[in-house]
């Protein structure tokens, strides 16, 4: 469907190209109607504004993998805090990180008090951020490609990708995304078939039960610590 | 499969399980002393023997630490990339013999005529193995072997095991490896030969290790989820894994609420909750805790020469599962 729609957009801008040419061309003979077409421009370029749909599943994932290779792509320059900097929004805009801290603890999260829960969804966006910033440092030619998508049974959507790594074997990229509010988020990576947010709720859970809450909290800075340094 | 060969598989099983239960033996007394039992809180349904595996699990990190990094680390350093790579393809190649196997034990014949070529083509214009010329006529390299076939036939992977030297398997995993060993054929040419294989296998999982250790706040947790999700992807060839999980995170969001329900594991935990405490003061604490640990040891080494006993009773069967599933594919 997307696809459809970006090829719809281009016909069309070529189409008002030619709309333009023509209209300037009315202008200079002085034609009436060239008032008219100006209007029915702006018009048909209104319209477009207002119904254009918000993204897809699929847009929200294209959208951040070509800013993740973009920040690869400047990755030296930028060194680790301006990946950082940069991967802030775009990590956040198309991840829903608190849905995510939540699932990770599982049935812990009731057992947080509402300072620990936003502690922990604060140490969670900090996390994510730093080990992408860590983990997609540099580029030597690699390329997300998009195989397809996938409704699941209670209303997500998985979307299956691929990175393209050159001289070695193609990673396989699964995002699986919920709706909030009105756009689709992220809320779980499978990259070659192991999940991200399966991974880390064994392992939080684990810690908060065995060691405790602050402890937990304790270990995830000293990762985010780590990437920044290493 | 003859008969000669059968009996052979029986020799190589026999002398495999030896080997893992006198490393055991070893490898616990080693760490008998190093740590007190932890209290096993959150009962994972793949571990029961979480304890006993996380001490093989510490004990292999200090295998690693002071032996295996050391040498692999001396190995990176004085042979150059190309010679890495040469060796890498070197043992790949001999791995693939295994791989044609397996992929005829699961039906897939296709995929198994595919690795036959690969194995050709490397062999003789790859120069017994050393480039991987078949990658660049597109035949790429597949992933299979006993344990993924024993899968697919239906043998469900039982409990995570940590095996002392070897790292993370399943009960299921063991007849697998003792499979694969007996089919590759750098375990019969010698000690030199077996050492570099085991070598080039460390120097290969250099990267994972590390992402293992930036990543991970819990190693032992994260080795063995991404061990279990990563073979359970392989045999599934990747179809299950996504819309399991997703339904499992589904399931979860609607009951997290609503199910508290007190697992197995937590009466334990409750009624041990307050010796805890004090356990180094009181003795028979901790020696019931070993006790116990003694027992649930022993009883995931009998699980895993049952589930040998099964390996060896599905292998005789091979014949009609391939049947099988010949047909289902059609």
């Amino acid at each position: 469907m997307p696809f459809r729609q970006s090829a719809r957009h281009k016909v069309n801008n070529t189409q008002i190209y030619y709309i333009f040419y023509k209209v300037l061309d009315m202008i200079l003979q002085k034609n009436k109607l060239a008032l008219f077409f100006i209007v029915c421009l702006f018009a048909a370029n209104s319209a477009f504004a207002i119904n254009e749909p918000v993204e897809t599943a699929k847009q929200v994932v294209e959208k951040f993998q070509t800013e993740l290779i973009d920040v690869m792509k400047n990755g030296k320059q930028l060194g680790y805090a301006g990946r950082y900097e940069k991967l802030h929004d775009p990590v956040s805009n198309s991840h829903d990180l608190t849905k995510i801290a939540r699932i990770i603890v599982g049935k812990e999260w009731e057992k947080l008090t509402e300072t620990q829960q936003q502690q922990l969804v604060d140490a969670i966006i900090r996390l994510s951020i730093s080990s992408y910033a860590h983990n997609f440092k540099d580029y030597s030619g690699e390329a997300f490609v998009f195989d397809s998508e996938e409704e699941t049974t209670r209303g997500g959507v998985v979307v299956h990708s691929h990175l393209n790594i050159p001289d070695d074997k193609p990673v396989k990229f699964d995002y699986m995304l919920k709706e909030k509010g009105s756009s689709w988020r992220i809320i779980n990576i499978i990259a070659n078939g192991v999940s991200d947010l399966a991974l880390k709720r064994s392992e939080y859970t684990s810690i908060l039960q065995r060691e405790g809450f602050d402890t937990l909290i304790a270990k995830i800075n000293e990762k985010i610590d780590n990437y920044s340094k290493l | 499969m003859s008969k000669a060969n059968s009996s052979n598989l029986d020799v190589k099983i026999n002398k495999f399980i030896s080997g893992i239960l006198m490393a055991t033996v070893i490898s616990l007394s080693g760490c008998a002393t190093t740590k007190d039992s932890e209290q096993n809180l959150s009962t994972n349904k793949d571990d029961p023997y979480e304890n006993f595996n996380r001490k093989v699990f510490t004990f292999n990190d200090k295998v690693d630490d002071y032996v295996a990094k050391p040498i692999s680390d001396g190995y990176k350093w004085v042979t150059p990339q190309l010679v890495q790579t040469g060796v890498f393809n070197f043992f790949n190649n001999l791995k693939n013999i295994n791989v044609v196997i397996n992929d005829a034990l699961q039906a897939k014949f296709a995929q198994s005529a595919q690795d036959t070529g690969r194995l050709a083509i490397n062999t003789t214009l790859g120069l017994g193995g050393i480039f991987d010329v078949a990658k660049h006529v597109g035949l790429e390299q597949n992933e299979e072997d006993f344990d993924q076939t024993l899968a697919v036939w239906g043998v469900s992977h039982g409990s995570y095991l940590v095996i002392p030297f070897l790292g993370p398997s399943t009960v299921r995993g063991v007849p697998g490896a003792a499979f694969d060993t007996a089919a590759n054929p750098s375990t019969y040419i010698g000690f030199p030969i077996m050492a570099a294989a085991l070598l080039n296998t460390r120097a290969t999982a250099e990267g994972s290790l590390q992402f293992i250790d930036e990543a991970a706040l819990d190693p032992y947790i994260f080795t063995r989820e991404s061990f279990l999700q990563w073979r359970d992807n392989l045999a599934t060839d990747g179809k299950s894994q996504t819309s399991n999980d997703v339904d499992d995170l589904d399931n979860e969001l609607l009951a997290d609420d609503k199910d508290t329900a007190v697992k197995p594991g937590l009466p334990i935990n409750v009624s041990k909750a307050e010796p805890t405490k004090d356990k180094k003061t009181n003795p028979s604490v901790s020696l019931e805790a070993e006790t116990k640990e003694l027992e649930k040891t022993s009883k995931s080494l009998s699980d895993t020469t049952k589930s040998l006993d099964n390996a060896t009773q599905a292998f005789e069967n091979a014949d009609s599962k391939i049947d099988k599933l010949k047909k289902s594919k059609k």
